[in-house]
C-alpha cells in the first residue's frame, strides 16, 4: 500500500494520508511509552518486593503515567539566565526527532512497515546516532557543570558502543546477504539468528544496553554522582522530551532485536502459523523489553574508566572474532 | 518543470542545506556554527536519497554528522568554546567579494543554462549497495586496501601521541 502510495502523484489527498499514518504510528508509540514506564515501575517494584504505584487508576495504578505526564505538561517552563537560549530549545528536539525517524523502516509485520528500503539496519544505526547531538548539546547549553560532564560521558559511551554495535550484526549481514530488514526476517524462516549468531547477539544485547543509556550503562544520567547528568536543568514539557526520546529508543531498540535476532513477524514453528504475524511480534518484543526491565533492576552500575575498557577491549574485539568465525562458517558449510 | 513530490522534497532539502551553510558563516557562536553544520550534512544526506543513493546517504549521516561533528564539538567545548568570531568589514574587500560573486553566478548561468545532460538509462540505483561492495572488492581493491593501511598509521598514530602525552605528565 505505501509503495503504491509513494508513487502516485502528490496532493493534499497523499499528504492527508501520510501525515494520518505518522500521527497513527505516534500514538501507538506513545501508548507504548506510557504504559512501558508504568511496566517497568510495576516491575522493578515486585522485584523489589514493594508494590509499585497502586494509587492512581485502580489497584494497578494504570493511570499513573498520564497523571505524571499531566504534571509535567503544568509546570513551569524554566531557562536559565546563563544557557545557550536557542540552544537549551532546540536540544530536546533534536534529541527527540531521530528516535522517531528510526520506526519508518522497521517492519513490525509484512503489511506493516512504511519505508521499505534497501539498508534499513544501517539507516537505524546512523540516525539513531544523532541524538547524541541532543544529549551534548543540551549538556552544554545548560552551562552547568554536571550537566556538561552528563553531555560528556553520554558522547563518548554513545559514540564507543555504536562500534561493536554495528560489528556484531555484520554477521548477520553476512549470512543474510542483504541489509534490508525484511529479508533479514525472511532469512529466519528456518532458523532464528539469536541460534545462529549467539555471540553477535549477546554483544549486540549488551552494546544497545549501552546505547540506551539504561542502568548498567546510565552514566551519563547517573543521579547519586552527577544529578541527573545532562538534563538537570531542564523542567517541564522539554524534560519529557528527553525522557520520551530514550524510552521510544527502547521501543525501536526492543523491535530492531525481535526483527534482527528474533525472526519478526515470524512464528517459531511452522504449525503455528495460523496466529497472526503482530501477535508473534507483540510477544517477542515484549519479552525483550522485559528483559531490559530485568537488567535494569538487578545489575549495578559499570564504573566510568571500566566502561570505555570494556566497550573497546573486550565487547569490539569479541565481535570481530564472531564476524571471522561467520565468515569461515559460511564458507566452508552454506 | 513537473510539479511533484520529489521536487518538493529536493526544494525543502536544498533550501535547508544553503540556509545551514549560510548560518554556518554568519553566525558567531562556534557551537551554533556545528549545529548549522549538522543540518547541512542532514540535509545533504537527504538528497542523496531523492538519487537513491541510499547507502551514501546512511554512510553520510554515520561518518559526517555522526562521527565528525562529535569530535568539532568535543573539541571547541572542552578549549576555547566562549570564542566568537570577530566580523572583519573593509571597503575593498565588500567591493572585490561582491565582484566574485556575480561573477561566479554569471559563469554559472552561462555554464548551466545550455547544458543538455543526456538521459541514460541505467541500473545504477538497483541494489547500489550490492553493486558498491562488488566493485570495491573486485575493481578497486587495491585503492580500499591502502585507504584502510593508512586509516590503520593515522590510528596508530594518535595512540602513539596520545601515550607520549601521558608519560610526560607522569614524570612531571
Amino acid at each position: 500500500m505505501i509503495e503504491e502510495l509513494l508513487q502516485s502523484s502528490p496532493g493534499w489527498a497523499n499528504f492527508g494520508i501520510f501525515f494520518l499514518l505518522g500521527a497513527v504510528l505516534l500514538l501507538i508509540v506513545l501508548g507504548f511509552v506510557t504504559y512501558g514506564i508504568l511496566a517497568e515501575r510495576k516491575v522493578m517494584g515486585y522485584m523489589q518486593l514493594r508494590h509499585g504505584p497502586n494509587q492512581v487508576g485502580g489497584k494497578w495504578g494504570l493511570l499513573q503515567t498520564v497523571a505524571d505526564v499531566l504534571k509535567l505538561l503544568l509546570k513551569e517552563d524554566i531557562i536559565p539566565k546563563a544557557a545557550d537560549r536557542p540552544l537549551f530549545i532546540i536540544a530536546p528536539v533534536i534529541a527527540f526527532a531521530p528516535s522517531f525517524m528510526v520506526l519508518a523502516t522497521m517492519p513490525f509485520t509484512d503489511k506493516f512497515q512504511f519505508a521499505d528500503i534497501g539498508v534499513g539496519l544501517l539507516y537505524y544505526i546512523a540516525v539513531s546516532g544523532l541524538t547524541t547531538f541532543g544529549m551534548l548539546l543540551g549538556g552544554w547549553a545548560s552551562n552547568n557543570k554536571y550537566a556538561l560532564l552528563g553531555g560528556m560521558r553520554a558522547a563518548a559511551q554513545m559514540i564507543s558502543y555504536e562500534i561493536p554495535l554495528v560489528m556484531s550484526v555484520l554477521g548477520v549481514i553476512l549470512l543474510t546477504g542483504s541489509l534490508n530488514l525484511n529479508e533479514i526476517v525472511a532469512k529466519q524462516e528456518h532458523g532464528w539468528f539469536i541460534l545462529l549468531q549467539p555471540i553477535g547477539f549477546i554483544v549486540f544485547f549488551i552494546a544497545s544496553i549501552a546505547e540506551l543509556n539504561r542502568t548498567p550503562f546510565d552514566l551519563p544520567e547517573s543521579e547519586n554522582e552527577l544529578v541527573a547528568g545532562y538534563h538537570v536543568e531542564y523542567s517541564g514539557f522539554r524534560w519529557a522530551f528527553f525522557m520520551l526520546a530514550e524510552y521510544v529508543y527502547l521501543f525501536a531498540m526492543s523491535a530492531l532485536i525481535t526483527v534482527v535476532f528474533l525472526g519478526g513477524w515470524l512464528p517459531p514453528l511452522a504449525i503455528l502459523g495460523f496466529i497472526p504475524g503482530a501477535v508473534w511480534f507483540a510477544l517477542k518484543f515484549s519479552v525483550v523489553v522485559f528483559v531490559y526491565i530485568w537488567l535494569r533492576s538487578t545489575f549495578p552500575r559499570f564504573r566510568a574508566d571500566r566502561l570505555m575498557e570494556f566497550g573497546w577491549k573486550v565487547l569490539l574485539p569479541v565481535a570481530l572474532a564472531n564476524i571471522f568465525l561467520t565468515a569461515l562458517i559460511k564458507s566452508l558449510f552454506f | 518543470m513537473t510539479f511533484s513530490g520529489e521536487f518538493l522534497a529536493f526544494m525543502g532539502l536544498a533550501l535547508v542545506a544553503i540556509i545551514g551553510g549560510v548560518l554556518l558563516l554568519n553566525l558567531t557562536k562556534v557551537v551554533h556554527m556545528v549545529v548549522a553544520l549538522i543540518f547541512t550534512f542532514v540535509a545533504i544526506a537527504g538528497i542523496y536519497v531523492l538519487l537513491s543513493a541510499e547507502f551514501i546517504a546512511a554512510v553520510q549521516i554515520l561518518i559526517y554528522s555522526g562521527a565528525i561533528t562529535i569530535i568539532m564539538l568535543f573539541g571547541i567545548m572542552l578549549t576555547k568554546h566562549d570564542d566568537e568570531s570577530e566580523p572583519k568589514t573593509g571597503k575593498w574587500r565588500k567591493i572585490l567579494v561582491f565582484l566574485g560573486i556575480v561573477g561566479f553566478a554569471f559563469a554559472v548561468y552561462i555554464g548551466i543554462y545550455n547544458f543538455n545532460i543526456e538521459q541514460v538509462p541505467t541500473t545504477l540505483h538497483e541494489n547500489n549497495t550490492m553493486q558498491i561492495g562488488k566493485e570495491l572488492y573486485s575493481k578497486y581493491i587495491i585503492p580500499f586496501e591502502l585507504t584502510s593501511v593508512l586509516l590503520l598509521v593515522a590510528l596508530v598514530g594518535s595512540i602513539i601521541l596520545a601515550k607520549n602525552e601521558k608519560k610526560e605528565a607522569d614524570s612531571e
